[in-house]
């Protein structure tokens, strides 16, 4: 390493003092980054990696140094994808019927699982149907849900999708099963299929498509009430009859219309069916797409006029950028000092997505040291923009190793900005004239890096480290005059090359995120005679 | 006047009347097990109800922050808590593997050594409760089961009980549900977990919409850790673990 150190302020005046004595030739050299501890770059030798069966800290099947490893365990000097006992593959609980990938055989025989390498038969999924709802799970889960919930297991294989199983479940006709229970003729809110005896609740009776267990046609013990339900995997707020059945979607308009309380009425066929009702306390045809979902009231939500369910507004106001978002909208947050996309990044800043969900902003960090930058975009949908965000790895890495604007600018393949008039890498004599270089490729978002320790960093700032030959010509009569390049002894050199390195991740003399400077130049400059 | 004064002097006494029974009723409210002052019959499903759901929450609320572990030996210090991996990794750029494919069997196994003792004990009391109020009451050995059911915890006790006075009565065995959304919170945790060791990093939006009650906080660590904290909005109730899957690490992510 260089043993003088300049800052940019003073380079110039020390090297106007040099100049006098320099006969020939001088080299300006240019180390920017950081300094590193010595010694970090050797490679430990002494612990080689194994496949520990468990490490010291309770962790099984990890390929890490031996001495990281319970001196009790299994170990092989190999990959664990290579052993037998910590091979990964597909662990099946037959109990609960779920499968879990990427299981190593221990883990899993330990737990009382059924492994195999490949996913086997009974983790193919199917459609099972539990009354009006649906899941696209194995047969084993089903027959677990079905039994759950007093249903019998209707279970399709041949149904390949899950939007085609919420479908069919939701296509299945609906209506009242009227039975008699203790000498009393009652009703249940049920499917044709449940109402035919098979049930395993024991309702066996007389199906009346498309009606309500209230209607007064039906003559059962059910009637109307004030009171409304908030149902499972439904977004809307449903009246209640007499006997706990589901009626109509709430709107208070209806409550002693005797058409309302016979017939199923679809949610177009409801209130407002359009808009999200959030807070209304006459309708409760929520839409949990447009942000409003059946709640109990509170005081945030403020009361219905029946009942004690409510449309909850889930949409965000007043969130921290100042803006509102729908629930489920997700966008970009970049707090920091300094600026992103433009190869300058502060030390230690980091993107964030926030997220809007049941009226709560929630964050959610892209990986540190910039790893994954965040993207954002909107849908635009018939009642607005729509926006979502995302952590997307930062494609940093190769920037360098591109020479033409044309191959760094390609977002398809790489995050990288062309900065012309710049060069990286070594400048010798003459060199400016023989092979003119019209610019650097760079990161646009320069990752963060681990400058206290490993060598990681070395590696990444040494790529701005320049060399700039000074040719000199002494004159007839004494005296010398600058003759290649002499824009080597100038402030902005200095000023462009430690703009190279910051530009190149967390090199140079940088701001942190809060904005405050390091304590040290971030670059070394010397000046020798060569 | 006269009659207007014999109407004043009966609202009178119905106040009177009323403010009596009203404080009846808030005497035997406020003296505690309301239940059985108005169910007149001792309701031994309700005492045991009571008992586990006391002796089970503290226990349940602690092990969800852990990943379903009392004692977990793998895990992340983060704001103090233990948040036990249940998928890992120590390497940069590759998926996880998983730590714990079984989470709920675990997590009820888990449940059943520290609760068991106190709900055989609500078992007994149940005994006590009956000999204190003039009931000769045995048990065939004492024995229950805790496990997770949609919308519930399951704690079965699996001992014949006889209740004794002028007849006797026999229960087989009592079956205590304590609400609890715990069993959606660990089949999300279960397919996030999926989700990391296959892909690396969940989309935890797409859960919350299929979830309405559900909110999933994923917290990113500068060592790769995710810290997920998975919460019911409504219960309040929380499963958190940690994963770390697909990191990057610094710079080249050469570094360990």
């Amino acid at each position: 390493m260089p043993q003088e150190a300049l800052r940019g302020g003073q380079v110039t005046g020390q090297i106007n003092k040099m100049l006098k004595k320099i006969s020939l030739v001088i080299i300006v050299f240019l180390s920017l980054g950081v300094l590193m501890a010595g010694g970090v770059l050797a490679a430990d030798s002494t612990d080689p990696t194994v496949c520990c069966e468990q490490t010291k800290s309770g962790l099984f099947c990890q390929d890490v140094p031996q001495s990281q490893c319970k001196p009790s365990a299994r170990q092989l000097p190999t990959s664990c994808a290579s052993t037998s006992f910590c091979k990964a593959g597909t662990c099946y609980d037959s109990n609960e019927g779920t499968c879990m990938d990427n299981t190593p055989q221990l883990v899993c025989n330990a737990n009382q699982g059924i492994w195999s390498e490949q996913s086997p038969a009974q983790c193919g999924l199917g459609c099972c149907i539990l009354g009006d709802q649906a899941a696209f799970v194995t047969l084993v889960r089903c027959k677990k849900l079905s039994a759950g919930l007093g249903l019998n297991t209707n279970y399709n294989t041949g149904i390949k999708s899950e939007v085609e199983c919420v479908l069919a479940a939701t296509s299945q006709e609906k209506g009242a099963c009227v039975f008699d229970f203790e000498f009393e003729r009652t009703c249940k809110m049920t499917t044709r299929e449940e109402c035919g005896g098979q049930s395993a609740s024991g309702t066996e009776g007389e199906f009346f498509s498309g009606k309500l267990c209230s209607a007064e046609e039906l003559a059962t013990n059910c009637g109307p009430t004030r009171n409304t339900i908030c149902m499972p995997g439904k977004d809307e707020v449903y009246f209640v009859d007499s006997c706990g059945n589901p009626a109509n979607i709430y709107d208070a308009s209806k409550l002693t219309d005797k058409d309302y309380w016979g017939n199923i009425k679809s949610k177009l066929e409801s209130c407002s069916p359009n808009s999200e009702n959030g807070n209304s306390a006459n309708c409760g045809n929520c839409n949990y797409l447009l942000g409003s979902y059946c709640r109990q009231t509170s005081s945030e939500t403020g009361k219905a006029t029946y009942g004690t369910n409510i449309c909850a507004d889930l949409n965000c106001k007043n969130t921290q950028d100042g803006g509102s978002y729908r629930h489920g909208e997700s966008w970009c947050v970049f707090n920091d000092e300094g600026t992103t996309g433009k190869g300058v990044d502060s030390v230690g800043s980091r993107f964030f997505k926030h997220i809007c969900v049941n009226g709560q902003e929630v964050l959610e960090q892209c990986a540190d040291f910039r790893q994954e930058e965040c993207l954002q975009d909107k849908i635009v949908t018939a009642i607005g923009d729509f926006s979502q965000a995302a952590c997307r790895v930062n494609r940093w890495q190769d920037c360098t190793a591109q020479t033409d604007k044309p191959d760094c600018e390609n977002s398809d393949r790489r995050d990288c900005l062309w900065k012309g008039n710049t060069q990286l890498f070594v400048q010798t004599a003459g060199a400016a004239a023989s092979t003119p270089t019209n610019g650097a490729c760079l990161p646009m978002n320069p990752p963060g890096l681990k400058f206290w320790s490993g060598a990681d960093a070395l590696g990444v700032c040494a790529q701005g480290n320049a060399k700039c030959i000074v040719t000199f010509e002494k004159g007839l009569f004494g005296g010398e005059k600058c003759k290649d390049n002499c824009q080597c002894l100038e402030d902005t050199w200095t000023k462009q090359r430690s703009d190279v390195c910051i530009n190149l991740g967390d090199c140079g003399p940088n701001v942190n995120w809060i904005g405050e400077a390091g304590y040290k130049p971030g670059y070394n400059q010397s000046i020798k005679k060569a | 006047m006269r009659d207007l004064g014999k109407r004043g002097q009966l609202a009178i006494f119905v106040i009177i009347a009323l403010v009596i029974v009203v404080g009846i009723v808030l005497f035997f409210f406020f003296r505690g097990n309301v239940t059985n002052v108005f169910a007149g019959a001792f309701s031994p499903n309700a005492f045991l109800k009571d008992c586990a759901t006391k002796g089970i929450n503290p226990d349940l609320e602690r092990l969800a922050k852990q990943g379903g572990y009392s004692n977990p030996e793998a895990f992340k210090l983060f704001n103090g808590e233990k948040h036990t991996y249940l998928c890992y990794t120590s390497e940069n750029f590759k998926t996880c593997v998983v730590q714990q494919p079984m989470i709920k069997a675990h997590f009820e196994q888990e449940l059943n050594s520290i609760v068991k003792s106190k709900a055989d004990q609500c078992m007994r009391d149940l005994i006590e409760e009956y000999k204190k109020r003039g009931y000769g009451a045995s048990v065939t050995g004492v024995n229950s089961k805790t496990s997770f059911v949609p919308g519930n915890v399951l704690v079965s006790f699996n001992n014949s009980l006889t209740v004794t006075k002028e007849a006797s009565e026999t229960f087989p065995g009592f079956e205590v549900k304590v609400e609890s959304n715990m069993y959606d919170l660990i089949f999300i945790a279960q397919s996030i977990v999926d989700y990391e060791s296959k892909f690396g990093n969940s989309a935890t939006e797409l859960y919350m919409q299929y979830y309405p009650n559900l909110k999933i906080e994923k917290i990113k660590l500068s060592d790769g850790t995710t810290i997920y904290k998975l919460s019911n909005v409504i219960t309040k109730e929380e499963f958190d673990f940690a994963s770390r899957s697909l990191a990057w690490g610094a710079g080249y992510g050469t570094d360990k």
